[in-house]
């Protein structure tokens, strides 16, 4: 008998599901809000319904997080956030709203943001402006949106990139948005970093939003339209340059990875594995004793780390924990591994507002009892989040690196010479 | 008790509601009497396909123009037991393209739509045919649910004034010389035996008509015929796929509701066997090699079920060999035939010409009582079939299912509150409402009941998260714990018939799971060992 | 990556032997491919209960009764008998205290009322040594309103059997009354959850007061904390009359509890527990399992001296049944000579079921095999082995932490 008959496991992924219910207990959305048909049930059990009638669709699957805690706690691999979010995909008819479409395309926003930063930064923080866009954009007014860096990192590296050509190993780096836009500072800790271990770094030669607000926003024509942008200049790095793609957000590169092959349908596996987390990168090269780094005696902090729900997703976690605890003067703590609610665009909306800080409300007791000197974090999101919601700043792991990297010492351990 | 009936039937599958049905309409006073539950026999144990006729139109022209004829019918009168998928009729490149011509041919002779259609575009109409077909004819094919149709008959037969008897088997017939003016019953709850007076008694009892027959003195020579069937855990295909070519073993997948299944085979067993027959190893071989040919998709989908159903074949009586064997419909006189007077058998025939065979045996019957009445069935729909538009309809995902089981009875469903909308079975979108509802209305005595009447255990997890919910309401509304607990028990082990001949992959990993469950965690067990019902 | 021992399969038995090494000072790893049936927790663990239909009342002197294949024959009846004194002691350090002993089984309920044979039931869950005495007194069963995945029914049937004076009633507070419109979510972690808030439980348990008055004992659903017990002792402390709680259909909220307080622990003694990942190969040099690799990890490799696999049954995977045979997924390992497919089951789906048996072979100190030959530094522990039929003999949670204990220590020893 052919082998694949002999099997009796399903390849219709939503088949392997046995019921069991894992699922439901680890979703952060169904405890607080009953409007939201839990996992189990917006995903395999309704999957079923609609391949017999699309008229089985349900509009509340839109109050899934995508956190895909789901698949995660799944032991039978049910890719159950996948199933939901293709649902919307295929079947949700409703269009979105302006504010949606503001809130998904980062980038257009953020050109313009970023052009006249003082005042759009002064503009929406004032008390009216939020009122206004509370009323009429649906933007939940207790929001505090992030600020727009004057100067753009693109434009930071542009100077630099001369320098960059020096090294003798490369890589590329997919910034996104936020570092783009909001927060350069990052991007610059990166290439401190790397720099220092011998690696130049590169932009790739087009970079968009990796778009994953647009896909959650279900402007799905032109996540695509991006989402072929962006594979074709990193399958252009990976294959063309043999530079690997490197990035500081772990939802970027979950998305770039995952999201694009699961609910765009790109054709991406030949690079997926040369699309990673700066952290895991380095991690690598420290493990397997090519590289070292070494640290500031004068560096201590209490750090508490919060997983993004994208990073449990990636199992990833484990190499910027691993590279905050080489530090010596780190003392870090594991917040426990769920939610904070935001799950990017959906808790700046209005009619999410309240779930989005129930959901959070855990690790913000957590945090607050823990006081630690600042919490780290791999998503700028989740970053948001906690520093709306709490007393801490959150920093990128690999920001806290780079504050705490001795770099003369680095440089001079790997033998780095320019 | 002595109680007198124009009419009894024996046997509660599709012909037998449905004779029900026809005799009330036409005014006479009825009863109809099942040994288990409704739809226990091969009614509920086949395709589920409302055949075009296609199939017997090149062998057997008279039964494919009764097929088409009431494929028609059943669409206006049982539209909410029907989905109108349409089917096709694949050529495969191991397959004689020539046979295709013919085919069609005989199609049109019988009066049945066939449309021969290029391989692409059968592609197009329905995406999981296998890719490789080289030949396509798209005909009015469909399916329906035997449960709905079954039970739809038998309300409708209540409300022109049926009596009805689950659960009672009949031990012998009255006689009034060489008349027979009556039946005794064993009623299985009340362990008692009853006694029914009838000017007629209808053997409508498929396969097992044999042994009615010969109860009452006469033979009918009779071929059990065990066919297989696999249900698959989703909808693969949206249209009927069958192959182009000599009848043959797993060459029909009907899509039925939220599977589809696959079938069948065709072995002849001993009459001895037909109360215990089981799917065979090789038989879940066989369905799964030769149905992947029709649609290759099925060779990676999880398989739910094996199930077995024998069809009553019968030889004609001028050929007692058996050589002859006919699928078209056997009404018997047994008064003119074998001297016995008020007393018929319908048998033979098909599912989707259950109603014909009712009319038949109902024309027979009034004939009999000098009863001149019009048979109705085929212009007034089955209860659930109505026209009807409820704007307040709510939009649940429960809601919709229940619709689409229940038709325009939906709305004796309750739902608005909690409770009533909170859900039984989650597979299948079953809620509290529903089961209470097919408890109350339905003649649900236990858990086999309520799942042929609702889809309670039908859906992927067989009944693991469902049915002690259910056998809850069950408990409540029988007020009796302990017999819910066993009926459970026993529901469970009749879910693990189908499941055993299929038990790898998935199926296995979710079975050990329910046993965790119910046998582990809950510690029950089984206190009364049968094999069926 | 380098530890000193990785474990894959983050169940009972994984988190067991993690604990274990991890206390003793071993660098562990967790790799584990979603979560595990502890979520189907009856509230009780199992030794050995059942000698075929029998009941077993001292579970180590049923030892010498085993096949030779079974785990507990394969420790031998001192060592088990060592191994399970330690057990309460060992959950005691980590927060979660059970009742029972060792030598002496006692009796559970189950959710559907049947009085079971067991080892050791979580505290403050139904118990009792003695049938002819269950002192419960007046009893009122009271479950949550519009709570389907409890059946006080049956458990009311089941003690009136035993000639209890039992009664039925329900409770409710607003909050979760908002968690049922949702038609399916009314789940019992979803429960747990709103009862998890201060307010919620205050409030709770005043409704249930009310409805005690005048009871000896209140038989509720378990329901009160995923996270720890808390809310359970809140709500025990508070009530005057006795407390017994009964496990509920899945998910078992006290069975997530021990799966979390157990992770927490591992994690706390400086475990790494990996959720969600699943490995997919590994490199043996001779008999020695060199590394592993996992799906989310790919050409990280996983480098240990010790590895344990405690990937569970055909429920979790770690067995996978094809048409017509049986295999581990990961290494094949040598697996139970199972014959023919016709030849796994038994008709009656309560009968002794032979699938149940099968699992990975393995010699006396748990080492599995390939093709015949022993991996001298890979164990396997849990329901993965062979032999023992958790559900007909009631032995499931005994040889999970069993296995585990027994491996740990070996592995300590060496």
């Amino acid at each position: 008998m052919d082998k694949k008959v002999a099997l009796n496991i399903s390849t219709s992924n939503f088949e392997q599901c046995l019921k069991c219910t894992i699922c439901t207990v680890y979703c952060p959305v169904s405890a607080v809000n009953p409007d939201y048909p839990g996992p189990k049930q917006a995903g395999p059990d309704n999957e079923r319904m609609r391949l017999k009638n699309a008229d089985f669709y349900d509009k509340s699957l839109k109050y899934c997080l995508n956190c895909k805690r789901c698949e995660v706690a799944c032991p039978s691999n049910v890719k159950i956030g996948d199933i939901i979010q293709a649902a919307r995909i295929k079947y949700s008819t409703d269009k979105p709203k302006l504010r949606d479409m503001i809130l998904a395309n980062t980038d257009i926003v953020g050109t313009m943001a970023s052009t006249f930063a003082p005042i759009v930064n002064t503009m929406v923080g004032l008390k009216p402006v939020k009122m206004i866009m509370d009323r009429t954009l649906a933007i939940d007014h207790h929001r505090t949106f992030p600020k727009y860096s004057s100067q753009r990192f693109e434009s930071w590296f542009k100077k630099q990139a001369a320098d960059q050509d020096k090294f003798d190993k490369h890589i590329s780096y997919f910034h996104g948005c936020y570092v783009n836009y909001n927060y350069p500072k990052l991007g610059q800790d990166l290439v401190k970093i790397l720099n220092a271990i011998g690696y130049g770094v590169h932009l790739l030669e087009k970079e968009k939003c990796c778009g994953v607000a647009l896909i959650s926003n279900g402007l799905i024509g032109q996540a695509k339209r991006q989402a072929l942008l962006n594979t074709e200049s990193i399958r252009k790095s990976v294959k063309e340059q043999g530079r690997t793609v490197l990035g500081t957000s772990s939802t970027c590169i979950f998305t770039l990875r995952d999201e694009y092959h699961h609910l765009l349908d790109i054709d991406n596996e030949d690079i997926k594995d040369g699309i990673e987390l700066a952290t895991r990168f380095i991690f690598r090269l420290i493990d397997s004793e090519d590289i070292k780094l070494a640290f500031r005696d004068d560096y201590k902090a209490r750090i508490a780390y919060h997983t993004p729900c994208h990073m449990e997703k990636l199992g990833w976690a484990i190499y910027s924990t691993s590279l905050m605890r080489m530090i010596p003067g780190v003392q870090l703590t594991m917040l426990d591994s769920q939610c904070c609610g935001i799950a990017g665009t959906y808790g700046f909306k209005k009619e999410n507002y309240e779930v989005s800080q129930k959901i959070g409300e855990t690790i913000f007791r957590q945090i607050e009892t823990l006081q630690p000197d600042f919490v780290a974090t791999d998503c700028e999101t989740c970053k948001w989040q906690i520093e709306m919601s709490t007393s801490v700043e959150v920093q990128n792991p690999i920001s806290i690196i780079a504050d705490a990297l001795d770099v003369e010492k680095t440089m001079k351990l790997n033998k780095v010479n320019l | 008790m002595d109680k007198a009936y124009d009419v009894i039937i024996i046997g509660g599958g599709a012909t037998g509601a449905g004779t029900a049905r026809d005799c009330t309409m036409r005014g006479l006073k009825t009863l109809i009497v099942e040994r288990f539950d409704f739809t226990a026999g091969a009614t509920g144990r086949n395709h589920g396909l409302l055949h075009s006729g296609a199939r017997y139109a090149s062998t057997d022209k008279e039964s494919a123009e009764e097929c088409i004829k009431e494929n028609m019918i059943l669409r206006r009168i049982a539209s909410h037991c029907v989905d109108e998928t349409d089917g096709l009729f694949i050529t495969l490149p191991e397959d004689d393209l020539n046979f295709q011509k013919s085919f069609v041919e005989a199609c049109l002779k019988s009066g049945i739509k066939a449309d021969i259609i290029d391989p692409k575009e059968a592609l197009l109409l329905e995406p999981s045919v296998n890719p490789e077909l080289i030949g396509a004819v798209r005909v009015p094919d469909g399916s329906i649910d035997p449960f709905r149709l079954t039970i739809s008959n038998i309300v409708d037969a209540q409300r022109y004034g049926a009596d009805v008897l689950t659960y009672h088997e009949l031990t012998d017939f009255i006689f009034d010389g060489t008349s027979i003016v009556g039946v005794k019953l064993y009623d299985k709850a009340g362990n008692r035996t009853l006694e029914y007076r009838s000017k007629v008694v209808i053997n409508a009892g498929g396969i097992w008509g044999y042994k009615i027959a010969k109860l009452a003195g006469a033979t009918v020579n009779m071929m059990p015929s065990k066919g297989s069937l696999l249900i698959m855990g989703h909808r693969i295909n949206n249209m009927v796929i069958n192959r182009c070519r000599k009848p043959a073993d797993a060459d029909i997948l009907v899509p039925g509701d939220t599977v589809c299944v696959i079938g069948t085979t065709s072995t002849k067993v001993p009459h001895e066997e037909v109360d215990y027959i089981r799917p065979t190893a090789d038989e879940v071989d066989i369905l799964l090699r030769e149905g992947e040919k029709l649609s290759p998709a099925l060779a990676y989908t999880r398989i739910l079920r094996a199930y077995s159903g024998v069809r009553p074949l019968v030889a004609s009586d001028d050929d007692p060999s058996g050589r002859s064997i006919s699928r078209g419909i056997v009404c018997l006189d047994h008064e003119t035939r074998d001297g016995i007077s008020g007393f018929i058998t319908i048998t033979g025939g098909k599912l989707i010409t259950y109603r014909l065979m009712a009319e038949w045996a109902t024309d027979l019957a009034c004939k009999k009582l000098g009863v001149n009445a019009k048979c109705q069935t085929a212009d007034i729909c089955l209860p659930g079939s109505e026209k009807h538009k409820d704007d307040n309809a709510p939009h649940t995902m429960a809601y919709k299912a229940a619709e689409s089981r229940h038709g325009s009875l939906t709305n004796k469903i309750a739902t608005g509150d909690n409770y009533s909308d909170s859900l039984i079975c989650e597979c299948e979108g079953v809620s509290v409402g529903e089961v209470n509802y097919a408890i109350n209305e339905l003649h649900v005595h236990n858990m086999i009941n309520l799942r042929r009447r609702t889809r309670v255990g039908m859906g992927t997890c067989q009944g693991e998260l469902c049915s002690c919910r259910a056998a809850g309401l069950l408990a409540n509304s029988h007020g009796c714990s302990q017999r819910a607990k066993e009926d459970l028990a026993s529901f469970l082990n009749e879910r693990w018939k189908g499941i055993a001949p299929i038990a790898w992959g998935e199926s296995l990993s979710e079975s050990q799971f329910t046993s965790w469950i119910y046998e582990g965690v809950c510690g029950l067990s089984l206190t009364n060992n049968e094999d069926r019902q | 990556m380098k530890f000193d021992t990785i474990i894959i399969g983050g169940g009972l038995a994984g988190l067991v032997a993690g604990i274990k090494l991890t206390s003793e000072g071993q660098k562990c790893a967790i790799i584990s491919s979603g979560q595990s049936a502890l979520h189907f927790f009856s509230g009780s663990f199992d030794l050995l209960g059942y000698n075929g239909t029998k009941e077993i009342d001292n579970p180590i002197e049923a030892i010498a009764d085993l096949d030779a294949k079974h785990p507990y024959s394969k420790m031998g009846t001192a060592t088990v008998a060592a191994l399970a004194d330690e057990v309460k002691d060992f959950f005691d350090k980590i927060g979660i205290r059970f009742n029972g002993e060792t030598t002496r089984n006692h009796y559970r309920i189950s959710p559907t009322g049947e009085l079971r044979k067991t080892w050791l039931t979580l505290d403050k869950h139904f118990y009792c040594n003695n049938l002819e005495n269950l002192s419960l007194g007046k009893t009122l069963i009271l479950n949550i309103d519009g709570f389907l995945d409890f059946h006080p029914h049956f458990l009311s049937d089941g003690l009136k059997r035993q000639g209890v004076d039992c009664h039925v009633a329900s409770v409710t507070i607003d909050e979760l009354q908002r968690l049922r419109t949702s038609p399916t979510e009314m789940r019992s972690a979803n429960i747990a959850k709103v009862l998890h808030k201060d307010d919620s439980i205050v409030r709770f348990t005043e409704k249930v007061a009310e409805k005690a008055q005048g009871f000896d004992t209140v038989i509720l659903p378990s329901v009160f904390g995923i996270y720890d017990s808390l809310m359970e002792n809140y709500l025990v402390e508070r009530l005057k009359c006795n407390v017994r709680l009964v496990s509920t259909f899945p998910p078992s909220a006290p069975g997530i509890r021990l799966q979390m307080m157990l992770k927490q622990h591992f994690q706390n003694l400086g475990g790494v527990y990996m959720l969600g990942d699943m490995v997919t190969n590994g490199h043996l040099d001779g008999d020695r399992l060199m590394d592993i690799h996992t799906a989310n990890h790919k050409d990280i490799p996983f480098e240990a001296d010790n590895f344990i696999i405690a990937t569970g049954s055909f429920f979790s995977h770690g067995l996978q049944a094809h048409h017509n045979s049986i295999c581990e997924p990961i290494f094949n390992l040598d697996v139970t000579n199972c014959g023919e497919r016709q030849q796994w089951f038994d008709k009656n789906v309560f009968g002794p079921q032979p699938y149940m048996t099968f699992g990975v072979v393995t010699d006396n100190n748990f080492h599995p095999q390939i093709d015949g030959r022993s991996v001298e530094n890979l164990y396997a522990v849990g329901s993965l082995l062979e032999s023992a039929n958790c559900l007909k003999e009631a032995s499931g949670a005994g040889v999970s932490i069993l296995s585990a204990l027994n491996v740990a220590n070996n592995i300590l020893k060496r």
